[in-house]
């Protein structure tokens, strides 16, 4: 079970990870935005465009407009998730030293990352359960739900709960050390020995795989949609000048070049 | 089998009435792979809609943010569940997660049944785009809905109301069927009221040769919206524009937009660009029509079959430039009662002209009061995308729709007197308001907002001593 699970299907899970993704992604390109269905206001500039994307994708704007306790939880959820994915990438690539580049110690730089880490793993873990709850509590949200919804959600608590054991209890955990020499060992495709594992990690380990797995096949796929969608509708518009041929116009206002307005997507159906 | 009487739904087009519209209804026995063959092509083509199939987190927010759940508290009403008619299919057919999990994902295969519930859901949505506004990822259900009118259209299955305007569109340039003598008597009525109202000879012409503006109105506004037509004159008038209308486009709205967005729209859009070309005008103006304004605005650069020869813009566009500039000289103490504004989706959500109408309307008016929520984040009235159906069970769905309308005037207190505005400045708004407004007992009247312009422009001479 532990060699399948730590030295099997890591290979087939990122190939399914990836190759699922970009078929997911391939399909979609060669759907095409036929119409302008820029969603208004919008901004004449694509600066101000930008200024919306960002605003969108990094705040849950829209959400945060209309639904603050769903932000709330989403949001919390998703920032925690992003810090710790990337807390995983650098606390393994520099053993917890990583803050020594912004000047602390060694000793302090490990304290910091094993204290932001057990703190975004609660956090992580407290949002789970909000938009689990949610998804039973609120009815317009059950209406929705299909089983595979309430599903992600208690993978991604599977795995979050995993995570924080080994962070908590002593028993379970696992240095850095160890899991970087574990994905050294993958990447360079050395067969895998560690030391001090224990089931919890493996379960880790394996839940992670799977969500690799289901990934490219599910709504999980929303993390590309949001760019996506994003990048259909929320566009500058350039109005078309103003002014009525024949018309004087007043001293205040430049004469008017008519000109075919508005940005539009590549035409033709 | 499934029956007809299952959904709510608005009375089909006869199998006549579809072969007006060049389509053969397809028989029951072979709509489930006909539609299974429709739903591949569209998904593949329209990213939009792709995407509202395969990324929606299925979150919840868009439920309370549709005014036809709120109104109904049906859940397909709610927009992802109205996505979910496409999207279990599409699943079950066409993806790899619905053939191996089925429900659990969310599959499920089409059936007859299905058919007939698009039939009743994709046709109680209003295409308001307010889902698409509040979704996080901006997942726009009116996509959705408008590739499900599409499909239905190919098998043949369109309401009756829309299958007849799309006919009258092909045959006489407007969707009220009007010929142009019928056109012309009307203008020449019209100018007589003008006339005896202002003591102004103010003139609406048809296929005038040498004109500088091609002026699009609603037609409606010939019959049923007169106000608004003569407010369009007036404001010509008053600028001394060279302008006319074409008898062979007398039309603002584009019902292909609603049903059928291939040929249906492209008729009407090539219609019009050939007239531009016919009468040699420099301009193409618009008039009080949301979705139509929303086709010529964003559609026709993507469906004309050639370069469009000269510029369009709207109306209320062009008023309000004028008015920035200080270029008309307006009497807003002749519209004195309490006004509200309706703001039509489709002119906020997706033609970006919310401030352009708050430009206008405070100009004309003394005491205007904005409803709560406005501007891009207003609920629709309820008849958008002129389901504007009689039949009692849909009549009661539609005062149902615009019930959330109904509590936003409400609050306003401008009908509290009974003399309050509600301006509406959109052809479908106006059909769906003025009975709406009795039904829900609001103490408004319906206006158009350029209704309200020339009267500013040319106060009634009664009043004015
Ligand atoms: C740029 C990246 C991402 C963005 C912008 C994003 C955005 C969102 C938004 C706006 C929601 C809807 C709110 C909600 O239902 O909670 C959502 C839901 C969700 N996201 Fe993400 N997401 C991203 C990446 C990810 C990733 C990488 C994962 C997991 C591997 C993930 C897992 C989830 C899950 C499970 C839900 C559903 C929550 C629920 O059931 O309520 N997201 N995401
Ligand atoms: S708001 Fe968007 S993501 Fe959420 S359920 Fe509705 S369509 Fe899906
Ligand atoms: S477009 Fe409007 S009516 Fe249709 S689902 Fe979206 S919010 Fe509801
Ligand atoms: S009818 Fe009026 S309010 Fe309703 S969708 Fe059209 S523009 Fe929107």
């Amino acid at each position: 079970m532990e060699y399948l699970v730590l030295q099997i299907l890591p290979y087939i899970s990122v190939t399914i990870f990836v190759v699922g993704v970009m078929y997911r992604l391939g399909k979609w390109a060669s759907a095409r935005i036929v119409h302008n269905i820029v969603l208004t206001p919008a901004p004449p500039t694509l600066g101000g465009a930008a200024v919306n994307y960002a605003a969108e994708v990094a705040l849950f704007r829209s959400l945060f407009k209309g639904d603050k306790s769903l932000w709330a939880g989403a949001w919390i959820m998703h920032f925690a998730l992003l810090n710790i994915i990337g807390g995983h990438i650098v606390g393994f690539a520099f053993l917890g030293e990583q803050f020594k580049f912004i000047g602390t110690s060694a000793e302090l730089s490990k304290e910091m990352s094993n204290l932001l880490g057990t703190t975004f793993g609660i956090v992580i873990w407290v949002a789970l359960l909000y938009l689990l709850y949610r998804r039973f509590a609120i009815n317009e949200v059950k209406l929705v739900s299909a089983p595979a919804d309430y599903l992600h959600l208690l993978l991604l608590l599977g795995i979050v709960t995993c995570g924080n054991l080994m962070r908590l209890i002593p028993e379970y955990g696992v240095h850095y050390e160890t899991a970087q020499t574990y994905f050294i060992q993958l990447a360079t495709f050395q067969p895998v020995h560690l030391e001090h594992i224990n089931f919890i990690f493996v379960l880790h380990l394996l839940l992670v795989q799977i969500l690799m797995i289901v990934f490219p096949f599910s709504k999980l796929m929303h993390l590309f949609g949001m760019f996506a969608e994003r990048w259909i509708i929320n566009r500058p518009y350039v109005e078309p000048a103003p002014g009525l041929p024949g018309v004087k116009v007043s001293a205040s206002s430049s004469t008017t070049t008519v000109t075919a307005g508005g940005k539009t997507t590549a035409g033709g159906v | 089998m499934a029956g007809e009487k299952k959904y709510k739904a608005p009375n089909k087009a006869t199998v006549a009435e579809m072969r007006a519209l060049f389509i053969d209804p397809v028989p029951d026995e072979r709509k489930v792979d006909e539609a299974l063959k429709h739903l591949k092509y569209l998904v593949e083509k329209y990213r939009p809609l792709m995407l509202a199939m395969e990324s929606c987190t299925k979150c919840g927010h868009c439920a309370e943010n549709c005014h036809t759940y709120l109104g109904t508290r049906d859940p397909n009403n709610i927009p992802t569940n109205r996505a979910d008619l496409f999207r279990k299919a599409w699943k079950a057919a066409y993806t790899l997660e619905g053939k191996l999990f089925g429900k659990l994902v969310g599959a499920e295969p089409l059936s007859l049944d299905t058919i007939e519930k698009m039939y009743s859901y994709f046709y109680q949505c209003n295409e308001c785009r307010r889902c698409a506004m509040v979704c996080p990822f901006g997942i726009d259900t009116c996509e959705v809905t408008f590739a499900g009118r599409q499909l239905l259209h190919w098998l043949g299955m369109v309401p009756k109301l829309q299958a007849q305007v799309g006919a009258a569109m092909y045959r006489t340039g407007n969707h009220t069927g009007l010929p142009k003598p019928g056109l012309v008597d009307t203008c020449e009525f019209l100018e007589e009221e003008m006339l005896e109202e202002t003591g102004v000879e103010i003139k609406i012409p048809i296929d005038k040769p040498n004109s500088d503006v091609l002026y699009i109105p609603s037609s409606a506004d010939f019959l049923l919206n007169p106000n608004t037509m003569m407010g369009a004159a007036k404001f010509f008038h008053y600028l001394g524009v060279n302008w006319t209308m074409s008898s062979e486009i007398a039309e603002a709205g584009n019902f292909g937009l609603l049903f059928d967005q291939r040929y249906t729209m492209r008729h009407n859009i090539m219609r019009l660009l050939n007239e531009a070309v016919k009468l040699g005008v420099k301009k193409i103006v618009w008039g009080e029509c949301g979705h139509g304004w929303r086709t010529g605005k964003m559609y026709v650069p993507s469906m004309a079959d050639r370069p469009i020869p000269v510029p369009i813009v709207h109306l209320h566009d062009e008023v309000s430039y004028y008015i920035r500039t200080g270029q008309l000289k307006l009497n807003p103490e002749v519209n004195s009662n309490p006004t509200t504004l309706h703001d039509p989706c489709n002119f906020v959500r997706a033609c970006n002209m919310a401030d352009t109408l708050r430009e206008v309307i405070t100009a004309v008016t003394t005491d205007f009061r904005e409803m709560t929520p406005n501007r891009e984040r207003n609920f629709c009235c309820g008849g958008g995308s002129a389901i504007l159906y009689d039949e009692p069970e849909m009549y009661d769905l539609r005062i149902k729709f615009s019930a959330k309308k109904a509590e936003q005037v409400r609050a306003t207190g401008v009908g509290e007197h009974g003399e309050g505005y509600l301006v509406a400045p959109c052809s479908i708004c106006k059909a769906q308001l003025y009975p709406m407004v009795e039904e829900h007992q609001l103490g408004v009247e319906v206006k158009g907002l350029i209704d309200l312009v020339g009267t500013a422009l040319y106060p009634p001479i009664k009043k004015n001593d």
